[in-house]
């Protein structure tokens, strides 16, 4: 490997893990929240793919605007199944069986409304941006993956400041610390999880979106995804957004430099690889491993 | 306990098992009664279903530990029995090894994630199941993506079938209304209700899960060795799919969680409902089988035998009063 192949391979690297993080970030807040692994989240992911392609293919929006605009849709579909659905299940500090088999039941449902509305074959989307590629000297960029990794990360710095200055933000993080506590200080839960779980689908149609446009999908779409978004949930140690983004950036190194030994055929087991060695090594996340660290200092 | 009511137990254990020594003389009886091979092959293919069910609910609903992905002990159970069967070994000797086979994949599987507490398990086996079916598909000596075939120099015979499929599920109902009984099974009763006063009870909740685990996991791997002799064929999409994980989760939710006759029921409706609506509306079944976890997980956690017995119990105070 030259050295050049090897920047690539970096550059490749890095924009892979601007939307890793993205995707993932929804299930972690909610995870961080209600303690519900939001097993659903690869159906919201392809429906903000479809959101995308419609919204592109109708009004000839942009689909990274389009993207953009499955948020806020996906943010009131969110609310609203916690209104209907989520809001009945018991309070627990780990995830239940019960909300386990909803949000499964949940991704069936949704799963299967995508292959009535939109049937099984594969669709894309496809604008001239698709295939430009931008050469910074013997560095090739794909223009598209550029894009949707600056829309990325100004997502996440958004999120990254509304957790960390506003009232909601304040009261999202009270939770995830220390749930009663949280409680006690007057924090709202229904409300505060009924924002929570939208903020997270909102992220997931975003993330979908954003995927549509390098992927091609169809209704069984997010499988694969939802693997990787719980590996970095995992490597990021659950509950932190910066967390999420050292994951995101671990698993896409991983990834793109494994293609090097490993046919691309076997990449999930690569992931799925990952997360058990995390498991045995580093229970807590990289985010442990920093705070261990930190105490050394 | 004193001596009258364990006399009292013991007479009520076997009233207990009379109406399954009905059931199997039924089942025993019926194809020769009726010799339709096509009920036949819809009764082989439910009592697949039902031990499957028995199978999960031992760990999911006994022990409160959902997993996504038994199609891997299916699959792996389908591919050891082929193989040994290839190889000219008796298909009774193969049956065991698949269980055997689909017993250590599930060690594999559960020593890592087991020693966290947690959601981990669970997505495990999402990811487990995803990467068996990846690699399932490249590798070359069981033929890929394309299959695999099975031959036996034998004439096919399926009443053959029929009882081994059904001897099986009598023995998972029979090891999963055994355990219930036993200390193991209320040790892992204990810990899904709560794992720290399990373990300070002296339950190990981390070897009482591996256990239970690689006890469902032998099961279902059998069940896939048993169906992969009757279907001669078996691909990675089908015994490893996707489907087939649903499929065994949802029949013991749909019966009643964490009994042992719940999942039998869920198994039975299940394989007989969905050869009918399968056949006519291959997409809206599972649409209809997702609405029905959601409902049963908010209004009737107990399943169907949960609905029965509030009936019952219904009935029987009216009736009282």
């Amino acid at each position: 490997m030259t050295f050049i192949d090897f920047i690539n391979l970096l550059v490749s690297a890095l924009l892979l893990a601007g939307i890793y993080s993205i995707m993932s970030v929804g299930m972690t807040v909610i995870y961080g929240v209600m303690k519900i692994v939001n097993l659903a989240h690869a159906g919201f992911m392809m429906l903000g793919a479809y959101f995308a392609l419609e919204v592109f293919q109708r009004f000839h929006i942009d689909p990274i605007l389009a993207a953009l605009l499955a948020f806020p849709v996906m943010f009131f579909i969110g609310g609203a199944l916690h209104w209907i659905l989520l809001r009945r299940l018991p309070h627990s500090d780990e995830p239940t069986l019960q909300s386990l088999l909803l949000m499964f039941g949940l991704w069936l449902v949704l799963q299967n409304i995508g292959y009535l509305v939109w049937g099984n074959t594969d669709r894309s989307i496809f604008t001239p941006r698709t295939l430009s590629v931008i050469n910074l000297g013997p560095i090739s960029i794909s223009t598209v993956r550029l894009v949707v990794f600056f829309v990325a990360l100004v997502c996440l710095v958004l999120l990254e400041v509304i957790l960390n200055y506003s009232w909601f933000g304040r009261a999202v993080r009270a939770l995830i610390q220390n749930r009663y506590a949280g409680l006690i200080v007057g924090v709202w839960e229904d409300r505060i999880a009924g924002l929570t779980f939208g903020l997270g689908i909102g992220f997931a149609g975003l993330a979908g979106g954003l995927l549509g446009s390098l992927y091609s999908f169809n209704p069984d779409f997010g499988r694969p995804f939802l693997i990787r978004a719980f590996v970095i949930i995992v490597l990021g140690g659950l509950e932190s957004v910066t967390g999420v983004a050292i994951g995101a950036l671990v698993l896409a190194l991983v990834e793109t430099f494994s293609i090097l030994f490993v046919p691309a055929g076997y990449q999930l087991a690569i992931s799925f690889g990952l997360l058990v060695v995390v498991l045995i090594v580093l229970p807590g996340g990289i985010a442990s491993l920093l705070g261990k660290a930190r105490r050394w200092a | 306990m004193s001596s009258s009511s364990a006399a009292q137990l013991h007479v009520s254990r076997r009233r207990d098992a009379i109406l399954p020594a009905v059931l199997l003389v039924v089942f025993v009886v019926l194809p020769l009664l009726l010799s339709s091979p096509n009920i036949n092959r819809l009764l082989f293919v439910t009592f697949l279903w039902i031990t499957t069910s028995v199978a999960w609910n031992i760990l999911g609903g006994f022990t409160g530990q959902v997993s996504f992905g038994f199609a891997v002990f299916y699959g792996v159970g389908a591919y050891t029995a082929a193989l040994i069967i290839n190889a000219g070994v008796s298909p009774y000797l193969a049956f065991p090894a698949a269980g055997a086979s689909a017993a250590i994949v599930s060690l594999m599987v559960s020593l890592p994630t087991f020693r966290l507490r947690g959601p981990y398990f669970a997505i495990a086996t999402i990811g487990v199941s995803e990467a068996v079916r990846v690699v399932m598909t490249n590798v070359e000596f069981t033929g890929g993506a394309s299959g695999y075939r099975i031959v036996e120099h034998v004439p096919f015979r399926q009443l053959e079938h029929y009882y081994t499929a059904l001897a099986l599920a009598a023995i998972a109902i029979a090891v999963s209304a055994y355990i219930a009984q036993t200390k193991f099974g209320y040790g892992l009763k204990a810990i899904r209700q709560d794992e720290d006063a399990a373990s300070a009870i002296g339950v190990n909740p981390y070897t009482y899960k591996l256990r239970a685990h690689a006890v469902a996991g032998a099961l279902t791997g059998m069940a896939g060795g048993v169906f992969a002799r009757y279907a001669a064929f078996i691909h990675p999409q089908g015994v490893f799919g996707f489907q087939t994980s649903v499929s065994i989760l949802l029949m013991p939710v749909i019966g009643g969680i964490g009994t042992v006759w719940g999942p039998v029921i869920g198994g039975g409706v299940f394989g007989i409902v969905e050869e009918e609506i399968v056949a006519s509306f291959p997409q809206i079944h599972l649409l209809l089988y997702g609405c029905l976890l959601i409902a049963i997980v908010l209004f009737e956690p107990g399943g169907i035998l949960g609905g029965l017995r509030k009936l019952a119990g219904r009935i029987r105070g009216k009736r009282r009063t």
